[in-house]
């Protein structure tokens, strides 16, 4: 591009950088087969991509995945005002959760602070042609012009796909719900909030059951809220909340009708030595995930992953390292508010594999069989499409190599906070503030 | 020292925090401020614990102060009246730890080791640690359990703007001389270990989520700080008519405007608070 030195060029690199705060994703989810995904964003609005299949109806080659195209947007959530209580109420999309797949229509739910709604999104490509007495165009016919009756015909039709909200859960919450999780039951659903979980049925909307209450009586004795919570994948009667001191309790819905009790309790003591003013502020739970196999459970606090085995509550039996060489900059990040920065973190399909985003566009991820863990960059300038990810490093000492990041160099700005994997393959979709970037593995390329 | 410093720059961002929360979108979230409320609490300690160990004090301005304190009549009798600043925030304190006689003998000696020490004294030290104080008194006062507050022995230290003084006196303790730590110290080991074990009593009384409580909480706060500019405008003797006093929501707006002036009174050197 040949550019003209003499005049004296605007630059315009920073409306490209220009964000608006709408389209910044919040939320990103496969469905059960990994050929949707849906992601949620801050003006409440949805967007469900699909996979493409090379060839409809043949077996897919290895190798040959298809890319994902957009198949629906819809808007999900408009702001709302609390009226009672002059509130504004966010149309941010929290979570999106996929319904198992029943029929030939997807069902999602997708929550916002405080309503959870039930899409249904079908297709339709065919539509019925030959109406007696309506024209092409929908117009009543002159009746006089009729001469003979046909038979309306379904011919096919460019494909059209609707979304309509099938149920809306109101008023279930007074506090910012942070977790929806869908049971296997399949009918039922949990809601957290800071302080409740609740359980819903997905074809009754004017009631749900409470079943963790953490509130205490006295606001003023609150140390701890919830964080996220998780219905268990197999056992319909487990699941898992997560806290904001750094703790995990499975409880089972059979002991009792209120879940405050725990069944079982994780926790890992404090080390002492690293103790600061942020220590109970870098120890709050971000998110919570079971493993595909219902064995372990995945947490994500501000500088680690943790995998707990769920037979063992007295600690992780694996912690990774998500990046350290933050710990000496709490302060600075207390200041911009990044260490608020709720993470969240993924399993891949076989549980061999964990992933959590961080700064700078960085996401890590871990092998568990080696223990080694990887750094990989979601940023447009450095990924071409077909191009390998390379690993990036964050230089905290030693010998530093070309193309390490220096800790004060990184863009606090851009972080990866949502991200999902494919449930099958080595697919994943990684949000980086609003851009979606979708990795594929192929069968050639090196597996960590 | 150092420590000081940085404990008093978390506070001050801490609070622009919890101030900001109240206008921002959606509504108060509850576990960034119980999070916020946990940190300035940690602050405190720390702030606390240094003044007294570092903190040296002009006896006449603080003399000054402690003749307007009301709320420690019965205390005040105890000390000389040239007993310095420190004196007299222990004492306005001590309606709380009325078993605690062993610690005014320990703030007597404390108090003569820091008249001695003038190299660096700033007025405005003396001005910001006043206003911590009196912060601390003010809340108490306004506090909807002032009898709990009293009546409690051994209180953990809970939420940033009140009943800070546990810490103060074991930390004051531990700057003394050896025949007296054993003893400071381990009180403020007991402290802890309550601490610890009890659940902190006023820990979010900024932080609740409930929006009528979370309003009530920090226009509580902001009336703090606007009876906090009233008061060093009329001197302490204002700080009783405020007593049970509830805030008014109109005291929001002015709230802003008097943090910014503590905030500015606290910090005159620094270019740290950018909270507003």
């Amino acid at each position: 591009m040949g550019e003209d030195g003499e005049s004296p060029k605007i630059n315009h690199s920073f409306l490209r950088d220009y964000v608006t705060e709408a389209d910044v994703i919040s939320t990103v989810e496969f469905n059960q087969t990994g050929d949707l995904l849906a992601t949620g964003d801050k003006g409440g609005r949805v967007v469900i991509f699909q996979r493409e299949t090379e060839s409809k109806g043949e077996p897919e080659e290895l190798g040959e995945s298809g890319e994902y195209n957009v198949y629906s947007t819809f808007q999900s959530h408009e702001p709302d005002f609390d009226y009672l209580k002059s509130l504004e109420i966010e149309e941010k999309i929290n979570k999106i959760r996929w319904l198992p797949q029943q029929n030939a229509a997807h069902f999602l739910l997708s929550t916002n602070d405080k309503t959870i709604k039930l899409w249904k999104v079908s297709e339709r490509d065919k539509r019925p042609e030959g109406y007696n007495l309506k024209d092409e165009e929908g117009r009543i016919k002159d009746i006089s012009t009729v001469t003979s009756l046909r038979v309306p015909v379904l011919k096919p039709t460019d494909l059209m796909v609707e979304v309509r909200p099938r149920r809306i859960f109101a008023n279930g919450h007074t506090y910012h719900v942070n977790s929806i999780s869908v049971n296997s039951d399949g009918e039922t659903y949990l809601s957290a909030d800071d302080l409740r979980i609740n359980m819903w049925h997905l074809d009754i909307t004017d009631r749900s059951f409470n079943i963790v209450d953490i509130k205490p009586a006295n606001m003023e004795d609150l140390t701890e809220v919830i964080t996220a919570a998780e219905f268990h994948p197999q056992h319909c009667h487990l699941f898992v909340y997560s806290s904001s001191k750094g703790t995990l309790r499975l409880c089972d819905m059979r002991e009792s009708a209120l879940c405050d009790k725990h069944s079982k309790i994780f926790e890992e003591p404090e080390d002492p030595g690293n103790r600061s003013f942020f220590s109970e502020i870098i120890s709050s739970v971000s998110d919570v995930k079971f493993s595909h196999s219902g064995r372990y459970l995945l947490t994500r606090d501000y500088l680690t992953v943790k995998v707990w085995d769920l037979n063992m509550e007295k600690g992780p039996v694996e912690t990774y390292q998500v990046h350290e060489y933050l710990r000496s900059k709490l302060c600075s990040l207390y200041e911009n508010d990044c260490i608020f920065d709720k993470f969240e973190c993924v399993w891949n399909s076989t549980d061999s594999v964990i992933m959590t985003g961080a700064y700078n566009s960085f996401f890590r991820m871990f092998d568990r069989e080696t223990g080694r863990g990887v750094t990989l960059e979601a940023w447009r300038e450095s990924s071409k499409p077909r191009a390998v990810l390379r690993t990036r490093r964050v230089y905290t000492g030693g010998r530093r190599r070309r193309g390490d990041v220096g800790v004060d160099s990184l863009d606090f700005t851009k972080k990866i906070l949502h991200m999902a994997w494919h449930p099958a393959e080595n697919i994943i979709a990684i949000a980086a503030t609003n851009n979606l970037y979708i990795f594929q593995d192929r069968v050639n390329a090196e597996n960590l | 020292m150092e420590y000081k410093v940085e404990a008093h720059r978390i506070m001050s961002i801490s609070l622009g925090k919890i101030y900001n929360s109240r206008v921002q979108r959606g509504g108060i979230k509850l576990h960034k401020n119980l999070l916020v409320s946990l940190v300035l609490r940690s602050a405190r300690q720390v702030y606390l614990s240094d003044y007294y160990s570092g903190a040296c004090l002009n006896a006449a301005q603080s003399e000054r102060e402690g003749n307007e304190w009301d709320i420690t009549d019965s205390e005040r009798e105890k000390f000389p009246p040239s007993t310095t600043e420190c004196d007299r925030i222990e004492s306005s304190e001590e309606p709380q730890q009325n078993e605690r006689p062993e610690k005014e003998r320990e703030y007597r000696e404390n108090d003569d080791e820091v008249k001695s020490d003038q190299a660096d004294c700033t007025s405005t030290l003396q001005q910001e640690q006043k206003q911590n104080s009196s912060l601390d008194s003010v809340a108490k006062v306004s506090s909807e359990t002032p009898p709990e507050t009293i009546d409690e022995p051994k209180e953990s230290p809970s939420v940033s703007t009140v009943a800070e003084s546990d810490s103060s006196p074991e930390a004051d303790g531990e700057s003394h001389q050896p025949p007296k730590t054993h003893v400071c110290s381990n009180r403020k080991r007991s402290a802890e270990k309550t601490e610890s074990g009890d659940l902190p009593q006023k820990r979010t009384k900024v932080a609740s989520s409930n929006a009528k409580e979370d309003e009530e909480a920090e226009e509580m706060d902001t009336s703090n700080v606007s009876n906090l500019i009233t008061i060093f405008g009329s001197s302490f003797s204002g700080l009783l008519s405020k007593d049970g006093a509830k805030p008014e929501s109109e005291a929001e707006d002015s709230g802003q405007i008097c943090c910014d002036q503590m905030l500015k009174n606290l910090n005159p050197w620094s270019t740290a608070i950018v909270a507003f």
